[in-house]
């Protein structure tokens, strides 16, 4: 395929970002295997810090409780979501505006006001800070990634689809679980994987709502971070990217995120 | 198979009537075409009828029973869409079997039947295909499989053959048609192609901004199509008016031309087919002079575009007979007493 | 819509819409709105209301943000920083979606949008993170100029304002690229061509055609970028030390450091009805792209 220059010219500078992108990613992953304790040149090989990782239980807990929060979220996110987006999507009735309308507000507003907000309220009614506290902000946070991916697939389905099931004979669970769920599938997939993102990444909200001690990951690398760090932090970073990257890849497989279908 | 009946349909989006006070019999087991520019109401009549619809006023009746509350899936219909919304995610067998499933007749039911209605449609040997590597025309056909299957009172096309390329078209009329006589369904079927229309209909209706304007056999409708919009609509028409007089219609060249029964308001219409354009001065009846502005090829017949008193009249023959013909030129045009139709403007 | 459409609701599938719906509202409720109100409440009184401590109504908290000059400090070098790290995003973001979404094709672009993304669900704590290792005195960027620059240089851009620019940048571009990557790729490529055979350049075609139809994208990513950055506290205080005061962190100070809830939760709404406000300027330029 022949390219003129302009087009080189974009491909380059889609390079040069990439390598932005990637640059910090890899310099960590470099020093996490370095054996000086204050990123001193010249490289020296040690695997050191990851042994030091894996006898601290403080980030090891951490870590897992990050994981398995993130789990139950994208669970409870993802189904919620989606009921919610093939009633928005299904049905035409007063107020529809309304409620799409007020499904930005996690998006739109700052989390540092949301997680405050909810600090402030979890406390005045008793629920307080910890796990709890945690899941409930992060579902929250979660919902509109979930419905705008989910919606997104959803205009994609044909509806005579619909209406041909339910000239077949069939009534709406039957129509829903045959013919729209396999279509959105993906859809649905998607929203899941941002909303376990969201979950695992997120940071700001869980800070406010975490019990101290109590911690999910990033609250503990932001504290550490905060007092001097230790590499060990660069260890535990340099493992979160990459499994978080080689899921991403694997989920890539199962969808297409270009919009390509 | 049962008789459908709508009476009194009505329904407004709005301040657009798409139906208007519609009554209409379908016979059991009969082929009818509901026929009608588009935003007629043939498809929201169609709709109506399948229950995706609910009109303000009227009633639906399936077998002489009324389903204005029976939700669409409880409605015993079988329905092919404009485009075939087969499943994507399902098999051609599964596709068909689909409203075998629902009605829970058992796994080995399901796949007798399914390949009894594949043999039918003549697609036996591509059951565990995907609707994606079909072809159009077997796309059409797992679609009216599917539709049949469950033996459905009545069977609903939506335009279901537009689209198809033209000679795949005219296969698959032929071939709906010889299903639909096997099982003498009930078949209503929407079109806004008159000619598919009087080839697959025993009857049709005719459709026009939400009222029905005609109803009858297709050949009984051609030859007298009794009002202006049905002449031009169903087949092409030559439209003349005139003042009434007392030995016939007098044109606006002054001509004198025989004034058939029922022309008070002074329309007649002659079909393209039986006006005769000639050089020489014809012994008719009905004669007139116009000016032959353009001669259409087209294959096995010829099209003579005319010129008279300012409207553009036309004229069919078989290509054969028109080799005396000028390109252009003055001619004659002639047609005979018994050809005149007489009509009247609004319905 | 015309004929066609199945009618609207019956009184069953009422039931069956809300029966979908109320889950995730509900959860948005308990978790947003309730929240948010009382955070309202929490800005008018002096003091949180628990346990015994005296409280009374008082509009204190906000008069303070106007008392000294240095919230609204704050809050100006916020936005300024909001609208640096956006603009900046959406520069050189734009030619990246646009080469993604037009030049590359197949296999490549699949491989590619998806390096693009990938670094987006990464930790962003972690990342940010990353940067500061970078970008230290001394650090790996440092030595490398220094590596090639044949004069002897000090880059120590950590704890600068361009560190946390720089380190904020790199969390959201990928954000704009993705909106921006769906917005073009909508764009049918039979428009360009029908362009193109009118007689259009490049540039035309890019100002008249392509950056009106892939507004909405751009304006989607722009948002996205611009809320949480102006609410940024996490990058600052990492990245920029000292250096590193901005609004969010007077707001996170309050409630984990000073413990004055009521000043947190009111300088929180005066931030919060400003972004509202600049959400709801961009929401007419929406509208007119046609969205």
């Amino acid at each position: 395929m022949r390219r003129s220059l302009a087009d080189w010219l974009g491909i380059s500078w889609l390079m040069l970002v990439l390598v932005f992108l990637y640059a910090p990613i890899l310099v960590m992953a470099a020093m996490s295997f370095n054996a000086s304790e204050f990123y001193q040149l010249p490289f020296q090989f040690s695997t050191t810090w990851y042994e030091r990782l894996a006898r601290n239980s403080a980030i090891l807990d951490s870590a897992l409780r990050s994981v398995v929060i993130a789990a139950v979220v994208t669970v409870i996110a993802t189904a919620l979501g989606t009921a919610a987006s093939i009633a928005l999507w299904r049905y035409e009735f007063r107020g529809k505006r309304v409620l799409q309308v007020l499904l930005f507000p996690p998006i739109a507003i700052p989390w540092l006001i949301t997680g405050t907000a909810m600090l402030i309220f979890f406390y005045a009614v008793g629920i307080g800070r910890g796990t709890p506290a945690v899941i409930l902000g992060h579902v929250a946070l979660a919902l509109p990634y979930v419905i705008v991916v989910v919606s997104a697939r959803l205009t994609t389905f044909d509806r005579s689809l619909e209406e041909a099931a339910r000239a077949l004979g069939a009534g709406p669970w039957m129509v829903t679980r045959a013919v729209l769920l396999p279509w959105i599938a993906p859809g649905i997939i998607a929203g899941a994987l941002f909303a376990f993102a969201v979950s695992f990444d997120q940071f700001v909200v869980s800070y406010f709502l975490s019990a101290p001690g109590d911690n999910t990951l990033p609250v503990l690398i932001y504290t550490a971070i905060r007092k001097g760090f230790t590499p060990e932090i660069n260890a535990i970073s340099t493992i979160i990217i990459t499994v978080s990257m080689a899921l991403m890849l694997l989920a890539a497989r199962f969808t297409k995120f270009g919009g390509e279908r | 198979m049962s008789e459908v009946r709508v009476e009194g349909l009505t329904k407004a989006y709005g301040s657009l009537r798409a139906l208007d006070d519609v009554s209409l019999r379908f016979p059991d087991g009969g082929f009818f075409g509901l026929l009608g520019p588009s935003g007629s109401g043939k498809t929201t009549l169609l709709r109506a009828i399948a229950g995706f619809v609910a009109p303000d006023a009227g009633r639906v009746l399936i077998g002489d029973q009324p389903v204005e509350n029976v939700a669409v899936e409880a409605r015993e219909i079988g329905m092919v869409f404009q485009n075939y919304a087969l499943f994507p995610n399902m098999s051609v067998a599964e596709n068909i079997g689909f409203g075998l499933r629902v009605r829970k007749l058992g796994r080995d039911e399901e796949r007798r039947r399914v390949a009894e209605v594949l043999e039918l449609v003549q697609l036996g040997p591509l059951g565990n295909r995907r609707p994606h590597q079909l072809s159009g025309g077997q796309r059409q056909r797992v679609a009216m499989a599917r539709a049949i299957v469950t033996r459905p009172r009545v069977l609903l096309l939506d335009e279901p053959l537009s689209a198809l390329d033209k000679s795949l078209r005219v296969d698959m009329q032929i071939e709906l048609k010889r299903i639909q006589r096997e099982l003498g369904i009930t078949t209503i079927f929407v079109t806004h192609d008159q000619e598919e229309a009087m080839t697959l209909s025993d009857r049709i209706g005719i459709l026009r901004a939400g009222r029905l304007i005609r109803e009858g056999r297709p050949e009984e409708v051609y030859a007298d199509p009794q009002d202006a919009f049905t002449a031009r609509f169903l087949g092409e028409a030559n439209i003349l008016t005139g003042v009434a007089e007392e030995g016939g219609l007098r044109l606006a060249d002054g001509t004198l031309v025989h004034r058939p029964q029922g022309a008070d308001a002074g329309l007649i219409a002659v079909r393209p087919e039986h006006l005769e354009v000639s050089v020489a001065e014809p012994a008719c009846p009905n004669r007139l002079r116009a000016d032959l502005r353009q001669r259409v090829f087209a294959g096995a017949m010829g099209t003579c575009v005319m010129q008279w008193q300012g409207q553009v009249l036309k004229s069919i023959a078989r290509h054969d007979d028109l080799r005396d013909l000028p390109e252009t030129g003055p001619v004659w045009l002639c047609w005979q007493d018994r050809h005149a139709r007489a009509l009247v403007q609004e319905p | 819509m015309a004929p066609g459409v199945t009618d609207t609701l019956a009184r069953t599938d009422l039931r069956r819409a809300g029966l979908l719906l109320t889950p995730a509202y509900l959860w948005l409720t308990v978790a947003v709105f309730l929240p948010l109100s009382a955070m309202l409440f929490f800005s008018v009184i002096t003091d949180v209301p628990f346990g015994d401590t005296e409280w009374q109504f008082t509009w204190t908290n906000f008069t303070a943000f106007f008392q000294t000059g240095t919230y609204a400090t704050l809050l100006w070098k916020s936005l300024g920083l909001g609208l640096k790290v956006t603009v900046l995003c959406v520069l050189i973001g734009f030619p990246c979606a646009w080469v993604l979404a037009k030049t590359i094709r197949g296999r490549a672009r699949e491989a590619l949008f998806l390096l693009v993304i990938l670094p987006f669900w990464s930790n962003s704590l972690v990342r940010v993170f990353s940067w500061a290792i970078v970008l230290r005195g001394n650090g790996v960027l440092d030595r490398m100029v220094n590596a090639i620059w044949p004069w002897p240089v000090d880059v120590d851009l950590l704890f600068t304002e361009h560190a946390i620019i720089i380190g904020l940048v790199h969390s959201y571009l990928p954000y704009v690229i993705l909106t921006t990557y769906l917005a073009l790729q909508a764009i049918d490529d039979s428009l360009i061509e029908a362009a193109r055979s009118l007689g259009a350049r490049r540039f035309t075609i890019l100002r008249r055609i392509v950056l009106p139809l892939s507004a909405p994208g751009l304006i989607a990513g722009a948002v996205l970028i611009f809320v949480p950055v102006v609410g940024s506290f996490m990058e600052p205080r990492i990245l920029g030390g000292r250096m590193g005061t901005y609004y969010g962190t007077v707001i996170e100070d309050q409630f984990v450091s000073v413990f004055n809830w009521p000043l947190g939760a009111a300088l929180s709404f005066i931030l919060l009805a400003v972004v509202l406000a600049i959400l709801a300027l961009a929401g007419p330029v929406l509208r007119r792209t046609g969205t």
